[in-house]
């Protein structure tokens, strides 16, 4: 029986090893397939000096100049959104119904989202059009702003829109464990207004269990590309979208690697800042909450916040039912409120159009769901059987390697080898950018499962596989569809590796939605992005009612 | 089987040798021809191809039924958004020596990516010459030469285009005829912008004000490098610092193709989209995109027109499988529709006199309606030399694009 157990350990550990280097492998190729083209070591591919390149494009400093603005601003007003949520709802009655709200909100493809909020807030757009022209008097749309605008605001409306709710539920999440019922109610006795409360004893401890989520979203705001194709201005465009066209111009390849470098070298510099700018605030908030002052609760503010807070979930809703209403659209001119002329035509109509990007999305998720649950399971049980160590920080690498420098690096090694535009090679991008979510989901539960019931099956005799499936994954099974369903959803946004490694012939759903997006039938673009919505939104709610149902059919038994 | 390509490109290079003075004669054609259709079937054929297009899309669905039907070849359309991407693939793949077994099999281009492709050596060879239907071709100086590029049986051409314009008579009831009086225009209130260069339609744009301002009008159909350029197109910056700050976005958001600006003529954002292809409207209103008081015209003394191409990359997989598809392509069954403003509406490229009476009957069934440009109107301008395009874009960019 030991024999057996030392075994199993070592097959365990072997296995796990080949998950991490299945993982790290491409990671490591990327940023040697973009650092070596930047400093000149791949002359055939990337003739040139890419940084000379890079600074004699009149583009490159605005470019860079609005992906700052954008990315910051946007982390910003996360941030900000979500203090103001936890400070004006917590403790209302719409706290739960946003905490029910959010989830399916944070399901939506970026894409998608970007579609349905141009529809939404461009001078010819539905809010427009619901007030005119009773109220505005416009009878033609206002000529007073575009969308998307050349400041980025479009962009940084639709990143906050996207992460708000990120952030606002992994604080959420942490609220139990901090206690925080307790920590209000003393506040209070003490006599400080509710937001004083929350300033000086809620967030101090709370924001440290939230600041790599906040790392995350910077992360992503600083260097996201199909939003900013789809919200962003386009002259310049951001450094990452800048740096897109780069890639497929003949001749630029170095200044796209030394651009993608440029932008990780800056994104580290950019978390360096933070972290130096948390010191120095929290030594002010330390001086501050010493100082005493209650402060006095004001109840305006409080509406305001909670009013703001509705406003942006409401305006995420609204998107979605925007290109629902397109999809469904004959005619819809400017200023009616609604369509003119209905018709299905979109929906059935040309179902190639629909059906042969549906079934590629369906299948790279489905891969991912699958091929991701089994690497996390793998790692996960090896670090149970302590084969291996727990190496968390590892699942985080992708999030924090802008998406350009590791798929230019990966697509020059893709062309190198001749793998671009093969199935498998996309779907291996899915599963490396999928595969840490699913990780990190599976991981909580795996571990604060109670080792006794695995005990108690062995000493029962049962082996190991049979308590695995038997034991195990059954208690597990609301993480596992929750991580399944996560995994569906990252593998539909999927834009930029589907796009750069699939060569243009793996046409997903995201790529229909943001390559046509501008050029064709705005009511088709609606009903791929309705199509794409629905994907992640279906597996989410399975993975809600399915353990529910099993939930009920055994208690029917018992 | 592997010794095919070498065997059929020598067969091409004796055609192209022949090409520019007269056809092979039919004989060994048709012979070198019942090769390349028996070595295609079964092949796959890559088609990257802009996908920007609803209509256009469903057409090559349609074509790719069509040529598996009668020829078992299957047609993949690659969407793509901007065929410069693809020449820079092809560099790319030349650079690291992917010589055989390509990613692409037949191409859509015109023009500077054309002459990019000429000039690198990115092309399969002279083969139009063995296409059966070359022969139904109409014999143009646009077809001969693409932006004053020989094209020497080095692509296939598949449609012609015109930049055109589309307003809606309901709201605009004198539309601009010139340059000149497009600021005049919009002085007077009128809402108008255009794709920002290095996109197809503002490039184009571009050039037609430089076509109509220049002082040099002969430089404009040679190398960019012998004229003088900043003489040649000072009249026009002059013109553009003008109009930008009044255009939609202030001269600093743009449309970001032309077919965004057909859905804002549509949304009343701007009151003239621009197009390439002089029936769009035609299809806009019959599928509901446009109401049916838009209409269609060019400006008085004409404006820029061409034709776009299909062609063959040098590391093509499937190249006879490409070389029958380009033949469907140009085939009087395929041009119909595509002429057919109920699919496409793209003008043909065939000289309908030489086509089989028989085959006729699809042309003459358009109905291109009230909306389209009506037929014989809207002179054509030829486009400046291909070099102009890069020379224009990268002075655009530097001027305007930050």
């Amino acid at each position: 029986m030991p024999h057996f157990v030392a075994h199993g350990r070592v097959l365990a550990a072997l296995a796990a090893i080949g998950v991490a280097l299945l993982f790290t492998a491409p990671l490591l190729i990327g940023l040697t397939g973009t650092i070596a083209p930047a400093f000149g070591l791949m002359p055939e591919l990337a003739p040139g000096n890419g940084f000379l390149q890079l600074l004699e494009d009149p583009r490159f400093l605005p470019a860079l100049k609005l992906s700052i603005k954008t990315g910051v601003i946007a982390t910003l007003l996360v941030l900000l959104f979500t203090i103001v949520a936890l400070v004006c709802l917590h403790k209302t009655r719409w706290w739960r119904w946003m905490l029910a709200a959010l989830p399916p909100l944070l399901a939506i493809p970026h894409a998608a989202l970007a579609v349905g909020l141009v529809f939404l807030v461009a001078p010819s757009g539905w809010i427009v059009r619901l007030f005119s022209p009773w109220l505005t008097t416009w009878e033609r749309p206002p000529a007073d702003w575009v969308v998307p605008d050349a400041g980025g605001w479009s962009l940084i409306a639709g990143l906050v829109m996207k992460e708000a709710p990120f952030l606002l539920l992994a604080a959420a999440a942490q609220l139990p464990r901090l206690n925080v019922d307790a920590l209000l109610k003393i506040g209070l006795t003490l006599g400080y207004s509710p937001a004083r409360c929350w300033s000086r004893l809620v967030l101090p401890t709370l924001y440290p269990r939230i600041r790599l989520t906040l790392f995350v979203i910077l992360a992503f705001n600083l260097s996201v590309v199909d939003m900013a194709l789809l919200l962003g201005p386009g002259n310049p465009p951001t450094l990452s979208v800048l740096l897109l066209s780069y890639v497929h111009e003949p001749g630029f390849r170095a200044a796209a690697s030394a651009g993608a470098l440029m932008l990780a070298v800056g994104m580290a510099a950019f978390f360096v800042a933070v972290i130096l700018i948390e010191k120095s605030i929290a030594q002010v908030a330390k001086r501050r909450r010493e100082s005493g002052h209650r402060g006095h609760g004001i109840g305006l503010f409080r509406q305001i916040g909670k009013y703001s807070v509705v406003a942006l979930i409401l305006c995420s809703v609204f998107t979605l039912v925007a290109l629902l209403l397109w999809s469904f659209t004959q005619r819809w001119r400017f200023p009616a409120a609604l369509p003119d002329t209905f018709t299905a035509r979109h929906w059935l109509g040309r179902s190639d159009l629909l059906l042969d990007p549906l079934w590629a999305t369906i299948l790279f998720a489905m891969f991912s769901c699958v091929a991701t649950l089994v690497g996390a399971m793998v790692w996960l049980e090896a670090e149970r059987l302590d084969a291996v160590k727990k190496i968390d920080w590892l699942w985080y690498v992708p999030f924090f390697i802008p998406q350009v420098t590791l798929l230019f690096g990966w697509q020059a090694a893709s062309l190198i080898t001749a793998s671009d535009g093969q199935w498998l090679t996309v779907a291996y991008a899915h599963w490396v950018y999928t595969l840490p979510y699913v990780v990190l989901i599976l991981a909580v539960a795996w571990r604060e499962l109670d080792p006794n019931w695995n005990n108690a099956a062995s000493v029962l005799g049962a082996g190991y596989w049979k308590v695995l499936f038997r034991i195990r994954l059954p208690l597990l099974i609301k993480p596992v569809l929750q991580a399944m369903a996560v995994a569906v959803a990252v593998s539909v946004a999927q834009y930029l590796p589907t796009a750069l490694l699939g060569a243009g012939r793996h046409n997903t759903l995201a790529i229909e939605v943001v390559t046509s997006f501008g050029g064709v039938d705005r009511r088709v673009i609606a009903t791929l992005a309705v199509l794409q919505s629905l994907l992640p939104l279906i597996v989410f709610s399975l993975a809600l009612l399915i353990p529910a149902a099993m939930q009920q059919k055994q208690q029917q038994h018992s | 089987m592997n010794l095919f390509p070498q065997s059929l490109r020598k067969c091409l290079l004796a055609c192209a040798l022949l090409l520019p003075v007269q056809l092979p004669d039919a004989a060994s054609v048709d012979d070198s021809w019942a090769d390349v259709v028996q070595e295609a079937r079964g092949q796959t054929v890559y088609f990257n191809a802009w996908g920007g297009s609803d209509r256009i899309n469903a057409y090559l669905e349609w074509a790719g039924k069509q040529l598996q039907s009668e020829y078992g070849v299957s047609l993949i359309h690659v969407k793509i958004g901007d065929i410069a991407e693809v020449v820079g693939q092809l560099e790319a793949a030349k650079a690291v020596g992917r010589d055989t077994d390509g990613n692409v099999d037949l191409m859509w281009v015109n023009g500077e990516n054309f002459a990019a492709l000429k000039r690198n050596e990115l092309l399969f060879g002279s083969f139009t010459g063995l296409l059966p239907n070359t022969a139904y071709v109409k014999q143009a100086p646009s077809i001969t030469h693409d932006f004053s590029i020989p094209v020497e049986g080095l692509e296939s051409p598949w449609g012609g285009a015109q930049l055109v314009f589309i307003y809606d008579s309901a709201v605009t009831k004198t539309p601009p005829q010139s340059a000149i009086e497009l600021m005049t225009y919009i002085k007077d209130g009128g809402r108008f912008s255009y794709p920002a260069p290095p996109a197809f339609h503002g490039t184009t744009m571009v050039k037609q004000f430089l076509s109509e301002l220049t002082d040099d009008k002969a430089a404009l159909a040679s190398p960019v490098g012998e004229a003088d350029f900043d003489a040649a197109t000072k009249p026009l910056w002059a013109y553009l610092d003008e109009l930008h700050p009044m255009l939609w976005g202030k001269g600093k958001s743009w449309p970001t193709s032309g077919e965004q600006t057909r859905q804002m003529l549509d949304d009343g954002e701007v009151d003239i989209a621009i197009s390439f292809n002089p029936n769009e409207a035609a299809a806009a209103v019959k599928s509901g995109q446009l109401a049916d008081t838009v209409r269609t015209y060019t400006f008085s003394e004409g404006t820029i027109g061409n034709t776009h191409f299909v062609t063959i990359p040098y590391n093509a997989k499937a190249a006879a499988g490409a070389m029958v598809a380009a033949n469907y392509l140009v085939s009087p069954e395929a041009q119909a529709r595509k002429a057919d403003p109920e699919y496409w509406g793209d003008p043909t490229v065939l000289d309908i006199d030489t086509v089989p009476s028989e085959m006729l009957a699809k042309f003459s069934e358009i109905d291109l309606g009230v909306w389209a440009l009506p037929l014989g109107s809207g002179k054509t301008l030829s486009e400046p030399h291909a070099s102009w395009a890069q020379a224009l874009e990268a002075a655009w960019i530097e001027r305007y694009g930050q």
